[in-house]
């Protein structure tokens, strides 16, 4: 298993190890999918594509966490293991860890401030995660 | 030298890390952390058996330094260095928020606006990668087109008012050419 997420893991820090759990990894995998999928519905506010494709980056990057093994004790944490758990370079990972920073401003701040140049580049991430993803 | 300890005023380095990352002597390194020592410029502690030096911000020339060290050979440089091979996609960059106005901690984001009208966030973070790492900071980009820029000027969007009223250190274009290019 990968030396970088095993640093990572144990009490106290950023990811648990625990058991892969097949049912759980199919559910995250399509429910991350479906909602790629409604994403790229441009009837959709603009605000609600990029919920939709955020979590949608969440669920698929979460997916390839369990796959091997940890649990993440936090929500950023998933993007910036990509890298380990799919082999994901800069600009997938740090597209997606950006995204997370303006979820949380618009969340708890409400500067929510997307235009269609950041949703369009969250989808074409996220959709990397899902491909890099083994079915 | 100077870009190394005045880049980061808020962190210590040690000798060895001094020399690695300026990427020099250890002599020329050695006897030029003594004599800025000794000038006033840096602070000198000694943590067990490691010798550390930080910029000291008591130093009446601080501002100066840091400020010549940021526009000359400090982050303006590495970020426009790595940004050099999209540049003929790029209309203006510049780096803006808590780095521009000089208020920054060794763990603050470095800002940057970038006004583009084809690149994607995959290519600005694809580029920025090196800088992420040699910098040791976090490059925040935002990526705006000319369009974006004109409407947000135009509705008055509170993020991007702010930004253009704030200090700014150009990595490429000024002003004047977005504007131009804006209106």
């Amino acid at each position: 298993m990968s030396e970088a997420l095993d640093n990572l893991c144990g009490p106290g820090k950023q990811l648990q190890a625990e058991a892969t759990d097949a049912q759980e990894f199919a559910g995250l995998v399509r429910s991350g999918m479906a909602r790629l999928n409604d994403a790229r519905n441009t009837s959709l506010a603009l605000e609600s594509r990029f919920d939709l494709a955020y979590n949608a980056a969440h669920s698929l990057s979460l997916a390839a966490l369990r796959r091997l093994g940890y649990r993440a004790s936090n929500r950023y944490i998933v993007f910036q293991v990509l890298p380990h758990t799919l082999g994901l370079g800069p600009e997938v990972w740090r597209v997606l860890d950006k995204c997370h920073n303006m979820r949380n401003r618009g969340e708890y701040e409400g500067l929510l401030d997307v235009d269609e140049r950041l949703v369009a580049d969250l989808i074409v991430a996220t959709q990397a995660v899902g491909e890099a993803l083994p079915a | 030298m100077l870009a190394v300890l005045f880049g980061n005023p808020a962190r210590s380095f040690y000798a060895n890390e001094v020399i690695a990352l300026a990427q020099s002597g250890t002599g020329a390194v050695q006897r030029e952390l003594a004599a800025l020592t000794e000038a006033g410029l840096l602070i000198f502690n000694k943590q067990g058996n490691q010798k550390h030096y930080q910029a000291n911000a008591a130093a009446p020339v601080f501002d100066e330094l840091r400020g010549l060290v940021l526009k000359t050979m400090g982050m303006a440089d590495v970020l426009r260095v790595a940004l050099a091979p999209l540049a003929a996609q790029i209309e203006g960059a510049f780096i803006y928020g808590s780095v521009a106005k000089q208020q920054d901690t060794a763990r603050s984001d470095i800002d940057v606006m970038i006004v583009s009208a084809s690149l994607a966030y995959a290519d600005v973070f694809g580029a920025l990668e090196s800088a992420t790492h040699r910098l040791d900071r976090k490059v925040n980009p935002t990526l705006y087109t000319p369009a974006d820029i004109a409407r947000r000027i135009a509705g008055d969007n509170a993020f991007l008012t702010r930004v253009m009223k704030q200090p700014k250190i150009w990595l490429m274009g000024n002003e004047e050419t977005l504007h131009v290019r804006s209106a």
